[in-house]
């Protein structure tokens, strides 16, 4: 048995026989019937607790958990499978061993013997032992006579100063009061720092996150995860909030994907990230079939690569996967992008989820500069690249109008304290974006001189010239395939700051839309400004009989 | 075969400190405390003595031996069996709790309720020695065998515990039926009434182990008889201790598993 594993639990399996009334048992004897039902309170699980670490045992009430750890103390024999333990072991459990009838001080006495410490031994630690109990005079009182917190406090000190090599924890800590609690987890983090194993049960995720670096999570039975501690407790949590069912989180996490680091960069103005993680349990014939991918929240626009190993340990990922702009020149647009992966199962079903994040360090201040402005932030759990412009656009459309086969639109389009005195000074190129194939087609936009928004108090507080701010549109709609459009554009200035700006095109005047359908030659197209950005469908024209 | 009481052996000191907090428990709360090891006997010993021999008349000299003097060896003796036998057999369901609660050997229940019982026999015979060193006015040499037959006894009661602990802790019909068993034991065992000359049933009633006990303590301390003049019987003895013992290590291991979830 390897050294650096304190408890092994090896396919475990605990059956309880319900029979409906008492002569059931017999009754099996005589008449060769089952007259009983099978309650399996574990299945078939398989657990290596590392030492010196803590680890969590969570679930709620009825899952398991203490059935696994009464079999770990060896109070119950599993039906099937077997534990080994390498070290010694004290339960922690509030009432354990104490005798009502004797003192306090006597119950010290016993215990100890119960536990294999000799009279003389226990005698060297017994004024230890009473003085964490903060029971004082009363240790030598009956402890039937105590109260449920001295009892409590009394279990507590003797368990935890018998010096085991492995401290398993039954939620005793929920007893006591917050003075004495905060010294139990004192000394708890105590024995963390010795390097003892500390095996904690709970239902308080919290608890277990903050205190276990590890955890594993059974409910009705079965061991439904085991990993970071964090992350186990994070998908407990979607389990008990009722965001997400234990099947879905079953698959999402059967290879618990998780970015460990990642680096966030500006290469020749354009983004460059490299991002570090890993993926557990994962079986040789599907490492083909994992992609990496980035996704944009809003429009679904994805971009993937195939993951590839590190290493070559035959159950799990590490890889590194870098993500340069260049290669992909129209998808790192401002906006927010998730990072998932991607797998197709034995069934080709295609499951994408994202990577948890939990334990990734990202500073919001972690923001880098190039075309646009780059920045990671982590939203529960998962991590988000955002991406943002290095200035606001100061848009609107004014007209709409249809003329034969072309869409003409009308509108201003400045950034304040950007001065546009000569029409060079900036461009605007439109964009068509498909909204699902994701194409994107140009078109052009011209500016023309006014004084519309230098002239305007509203918009203009110092008396910067903005003549050039005006603009005019012109789509030709019979070159479009058939589909439903988002109208974008770049607003790229030509002298300092030599911002490039990527837009949605904003148009809020309902009332100077057409707002039926347009019909010409043989399609339809219907215009769409109900989120205040502008879209339009373009559709061929069925014959109506 | 012999596992369970390799274990015990090797956990004697966990035994020993075990059997002195049964005594504590025993009298914890009580001003007399262990006093009442002396009383209770002592008051028995004189009610039956006080039946058999002004009640019933019934009470005649046993070879030459003064009739109190032999009931009350004999019911020394027996209190001990009475005690180890009873305490034992529920040893795992009286330690329920701790069973379910601590991670230690349970093996040695039964056998520190053996214990127990000795030592608080202890007490009683330490009197019982005094006043028969004052009544007889001599320390015998054969006293010695004492421990001879105290060790066979103990012996007895841990062959018999580790048998019926196990089915009692599966069965709780099986204790109370025990219970009966003990109190059967209790008269069938010449304990106030002598076996002699009773033909037939003088060796019926030898098959009763505990009359080897109750026997040799008179032996011992009124006849001055050694254990080797019944060389037969001493040998019945022991054979069926080995028979219990093995009994004792068969059922623990297969019914362990089982009445840890029963209890």
């Amino acid at each position: 048995m390897e050294s650096d594993i304190a408890v092994s639990v090896y396919n475990v399996t605990k059956k309880y026989k319900l029979y409906e009334d008492k002569w059931g048992p017999l009754k099996e004897v005589f008449f060769k019937k089952k007259l009983h039902n099978d309650f399996f309170a574990l299945k078939n699980i398989s657990l290596k607790f590392p030492a010196g670490e803590s680890i969590g045992i969570l679930g709620k009430n009825g899952s398991g958990k203490s059935t696994l750890l009464k079999i770990i103390t060896g109070i119950t024999e599993p039906t099937e499978g077997k534990i080994e333990v390498n070290g010694s072991l004290v339960f922690l459990d509030v009432s354990s061993g104490i005798d009502p009838e004797l003192s306090g001080y006597e119950n010290i006495f016993t215990k100890g013997i119960l536990l294999g410490y000799s009279k003389h031994e226990m005698m060297k630690k017994v004024k230890d032992i009473i003085d964490f109990s903060e029971l004082d005079d009363f240790i030598y009182q009956p402890v039937k006579n105590y109260s449920s917190g001295m009892r409590s406090k009394l279990g507590f000190a003797i368990s935890v100063n018998v010096d085991p090599d492995i401290l398993i924890v039954d939620e005793a800590l929920a007893v006591g009061d917050e003075q004495f609690r905060k010294k139990c987890m004192k000394k708890m983090n105590q024995f963390k720092d010795e390097g003892k194993t500390i095996i904690f049960v709970s239902h308080d995720k919290n608890a277990i996150a903050s205190f276990c670096s590890k955890a594993a999570w059974i409910e009705k039975g079965e061991l439904i995860m085991y990993g970071d501690s964090k992350y186990v407790s994070d998908k407990y949590n979607e389990f008990m909030s009722g965001t997400k069912t234990i099947e879905e989180i079953k698959l999402e996490n059967k290879y618990m994907h998780t970015i460990d680091n990642l680096v966030l960069g500006v290469v020749d103005n354009k983004l460059s990230i490299a991002f570090k993680g890993h993926i557990y349990n994962v079986e040789r014939s599907n490492l083909n079939k994992f992609e990496f991918v980035i996704r944009n929240i809003r429009t679904r626009e994805s971009i993937s690569n195939l993951i590839e190993t590190d290493t070559f340990d035959k159950e799990n990922i590490d890889f590194t996967m870098y993500f340069n702009e260049h290669r992909y020149p129209n998808f790192f647009f401002p906006g927010r992008f998730l990072v998932n992966l991607r797998i197709k199962d034995n069934q080709n079903n295609i499951v994408e989820a994202p990577f948890w994040a939990g334990n990734l360090n990202v500073k919001n201040k972690n923001e880098k500069k190039g075309r646009f402005i780059y920045k990671t932030e982590i939203k529960k759990n998962n991590l988000e690249l955002v991406i943002n412009n290095h200035s606001k656009v100061e848009q609107q459309v004014d007209n709409i109008w249809f003329d034969k086969n072309i869409i003409n639109i009308e509108g201003v389009a400045f950034v304040k304290g950007y001065e546009t005195k000569v029409k060079d000074d900036v461009t605007l190129q439109g964009y068509l974006f498909e909204m699902k194939t994701f194409d994107i087609s140009r078109f052009d936009i011209d500016l023309i001189e006014s004084n519309e928004i230098s002239k305007n108090p509203n918009f203009s507080s110092s008396d910067k010239d903005y003549r050039f701010s005006k603009f005019k549109a012109a789509i030709d709609i019979e070159k479009l395939e058939v589909g439903e459009y988002e109208l974008n554009f770049i607003y790229k200035m030509h002298k300092e700051p030599y911002y490039e700006l990527y837009n949605r095109v904003w148009a809020s005047k309902r009332n100077s839309y057409p707002n039926y359908p347009y019909l010409y030659n043989n399609y339809k197209i219907i215009l769409n400004y109900d989120n205040k950005y502008l879209q339009f469908k373009k559709e061929t024209l069925h014959e109506e009989n | 075969m012999f596992v369970i009481y390799k274990e015990m052996w090797m956990r004697r000191k966990m035994i020993h400190e075990l059997s002195l907090q049964e005594i504590k428990r025993e009298y914890a709360g009580t001003l007399l405390g262990f006093i009442w090891g002396l009383v209770n006997p002592m008051m028995r010993i004189a009610v039956f003595w006080f039946v058999f021999s002004i009640g019933a008349r019934a009470a005649v000299p046993i070879k030459g031996v003064p009739y109190m003097a032999w009931l009350a060896i004999g019911m020394t003796a027996w209190f001990f069996l009475n005690d180890g036998f009873r305490l034992s057999q529920k040893s795992y369901r009286s330690k329920r709790s701790i069973i379910k609660n601590t991670p230690f050997p349970i093996v040695i229940l039964p056998t520190v309720q053996v214990v127990f019982s000795y030592y608080k026999h202890l007490i009683l015979l330490t009197v019982i020695f005094i006043v028969s060193a004052i009544t007889f006015d001599t320390l015998s040499f054969w006293w010695i065998q004492i421990l001879y037959y105290d060790f066979a006894a103990i012996c007895l009661l841990v062959g018999i515990g580790s048998v019926a602990a196990p089915l009692v802790a599966v069965s709780k019909d099986f204790g109370s039926f025990l219970d009966t068993v003990l109190v059967f034991l209790f008269w069938m065992t010449p304990i106030f009434w002598s076996p002699e000359n009773l033909g037939a049933i003088e060796t019926l009633v030898k098959l009763n182990p505990f009359h080897y006990i109750v026997q040799g303590y008179r032996d011992s301390i009124l006849f001055g008889v050694g254990f080797w003049q019944s060389p037969r019987y001493t040998v019945y003895f022991w054979l069926l201790v080995m028979i219990l013992f093995i009994l004792g290590n068969y059922f623990y291991k297969k019914m362990k598993p089982i009445f840890l979830d029963t209890l």
